[in-house]
């Protein structure tokens, strides 16, 4: 990013941070793309009902209670209670979608979710809205960790979507699954990009979104956009990239992921909208190590420390996730 | 504060019109935010600060001080127009608020903020820290008093119910918990949201001494928090402060829609003149 970027960035008023939904220039939006494909899921399924901890207009589940009054309960801002209620619901045969934002969802629910959900196998699925750095709010609001927290949970799938695409399949798909789920979403106006590539969302399964000679980026949630849209960038300058978009992150498809690392000669970079530790990279590290392959792995990811406040953009590009710093990152490693 | 005499309402007034003022100034940079919290809560913080603290602007790490806790970190723009009034800044900081690299982030934090004592911003974490700095304080001997402003909403939140039974059973006294009763909260009204009434009766219940007042009255607030720190049972002190969103603009007052307000420019002037001030911008 130019000086001059910078520069704008910091003097144009911001998009209201609390609702920020990360969508980069040039792509078309899609409103509220989780809100109704709960709707569109529920006319058919009434076992399915809504909860939220006082942010159901910040998590687009409220159109979901104005459509089903009676389905839908609001918590108030009881996370834990909402955590350990939705068990309780999942015990009596119904599946609760409950929501809050990402950091709330991991931290503040983390022995709820683990005791009340997670080891009964209970048929929950705990949304989480402002996943990583998607708010300017300090490290309260930044849900950099929330994977890691998941991922070391037994039983929990988790999974991050990246566009609006994804999560109208994603949202049917775990309702089917008959066990806990720990998604995050993107609200607000989503960005819609995957039906460009013929891709169709699967529980468990990477897909390869485009192939490529030189690098082979393995990615998650709404850094797969800015995958695709850093390869459409170093085509420019003769890089070949490819992009491989792991939506589940746990449990990993890890026949997948060898599959494209195998083919040799590639840079194998890891990009997440998350802490360094214990995401997307640092799964894929570890079935690499276990596999014996001995490939080198780069990652972008956010650093092990409580990030700045600040605006997001400015920060995104701080941190190394925006699409100018991931360009920036593969040139200097290849 | 300590340096100062008294203050009579009318002087109290005029500086929490400034803070009002002041919370305009940052809301404005953004084009939007947490106003009608910041113009509501403006009169129990102002009388927080300017009559019941002891506190020294100039020296916010005084150890006599008491300590004023924020508990709704997004409650920062209410909370800064209060010290840049009170001196613990320079005015002119405040339009960096929220800006990158400024010492006022949206979300109220320890690290940031000259005389900020804690980050909050995951709510319902304030009542809890208020219980371990009151026993911290009382270990050491110390008569400062710990202020701990909540919103109406964090009642909903358990970590503050079990500060409460402990705070009673180790007769926290040193505590004085003013909670904005603003009946608002992120999804809507709070008793829609969440019905926490009967309040008093609930605290009264967990051991505590308990008023409500009128949160946009100041001789009230004043009583109140006299009463709060010369009350002589061993008891952690509620102020429940019944305040008016937007108070003091009277477009403001009232908007169903008023946890995150968005405005255009005309309103940023006429909301200026309803406090009779005008633009810095
Ligand atoms: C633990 C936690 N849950 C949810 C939120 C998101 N949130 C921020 S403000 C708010 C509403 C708080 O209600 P109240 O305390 O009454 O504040 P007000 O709406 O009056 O500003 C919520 C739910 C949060 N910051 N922390
Ligand atoms: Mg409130």
């Amino acid at each position: 990013m130019s000086g001059a970027d910078l520069k704008q960035m910091k003097t144009t008023k911001k998009a209201p941070d609390v609702t920020a939904s990360a969508v980069d220039e040039g792509h078309r939006t899609v409103p509220m793309p989780f809100g109704h494909a709960l709707i569109k899921l529920a006319e058919t399924r009434p076992e399915i009902v809504g909860m939220s901890a006082d942010l159901a207009k910040y998590t687009d589940i409220h159109i979901f209670a104005e459509r089903f009054p009676d389905r839908f309960y609001q918590m108030g801002m009881s996370e834990q209670l909402m955590a350990t209620a939705a068990g309780g619901l999942a015990k009596e045969g119904f599946v609760p979608f409950a929501t809050t934002y990402a950091t709330f969802a991991s931290r503040r629910c983390y022995d709820f979710m683990s005791q009340a959900v997670a080891e009964q196998d209970a048929n929950v699925k705990l949304i989480g809205g402002l996943p990583g750095l998607t708010t300017g709010y300090g490290p309260s609001h930044q849900a950099t960790d929330d994977i890691a927290i998941f991922r070391a949970m037994p039983n929990m799938t988790v999974i991050d979507p990246c566009d609006a695409y994804e999560i109208e399949q994603m949202v049917p798909a775990i309702a089917d699954y008959p066990g806990p789920v720990y998604t995050r979403i993107l609200r607000g106006n989503v960005a819609k990009v995957l039906d460009e590539y013929d891709y169709r969302f699967e529980l468990g399964r990477s897909a390869l979104l485009r192939g490529g000679r030189n690098v082979l980026i393995v990615s998650t949630g709404f850094m797969t956009m800015r995958a695709l849209d850093t390869a459409k960038e170093l085509q420019a300058d003769g890089i070949d990239v490819a992009v491989l978009h792991v939506p589940t992150i746990k449990p990993l498809d890890e026949t997948g992921i060898l599959r494209e690392v195998r083919r040799t000669g590639r840079l194998v970079v890891t990009a997440e909208n998350h802490s360094i530790i214990g995401g997307l990279g640092e799964a894929v590290a570890s079935l690499i190590g276990r596999s014996g392959m001995g490939v080198e792995l780069r990652q972008i990811a956010l650093p092990d420390r409580f990030l700045d406040a600040g605006t997001l953009g400015v920060l995104q590009h701080r941190y190394g996730i925006s699409r100018a710093a991931m360009c920036e990152s593969i040139k200097r490693w290849l | 504060m300590v340096q100062e005499a008294k203050l009579h309402n009318s002087q109290l007034a005029e500086r929490a019109g400034r803070v009002r003022r002041n919370a305009l100034v940052m809301a404005e940079t953004q084009g939007q935010g947490y106003i009608a919290q910041a113009l509501g809560v403006a009169d129990v913080l102002s009388v927080a600060y300017f009559h019941a603290m002891q506190v020294r602007p100039e020296q916010p790490e005084w150890e006599e001080r008491d300590r004023f806790l924020l508990s709704v970190g997004h409650y920062g723009i209410a909370h800064y127009a209060v010290p840049a009034e009170a001196g613990y800044f320079p005015e002119d900081e405040l339009t960096t608020y929220a800006a990158d690299d400024s010492r006022l982030p949206m979300s109220g934090m320890t690290s940031y903020t000259p005389g900020a004592e804690m980050s909050g911003g995951s709510i319902g974490l304030g009542l809890p820290m208020a219980v371990g700095m009151s026993m911290g304080l009382k270990r050491k001997g110390s008569k400062s008093f710990v202020y701990i402003l909540m919103g109406d909403g964090e009642l909903a939140e358990g970590p503050t119910w079990e500060a409460a039974i402990s705070a009673a059973n180790y007769g926290l006294g040193n505590i004085i918990a003013p909670v904005d009763f603003n009946q608002v909260q992120a999804d809507g009204p709070s008793m829609k949201v969440m019905n926490t009434e009967p309040v008093v009766d609930k605290f009264e219940a967990f051991g505590f001494y308990v008023q409500r007042v009128d949160g946009n009255d100041l001789p009230s607030l004043v009583a109140a928090f006299d009463n709060a720190r010369e009350h002589p049972e061993p008891k952690p002190r509620i102020i429940i402060c019944d305040t008016k969103m937007g108070c003091g603009v009277d477009f403001l007052e009232g908007r169903e829609k008023s946890h995150f307000i968005c405005l255009g420019d005309d309103d940023w002037k006429r909301a200026y003149a309803a406090l009779g001030e005008r633009s810095k911008a």
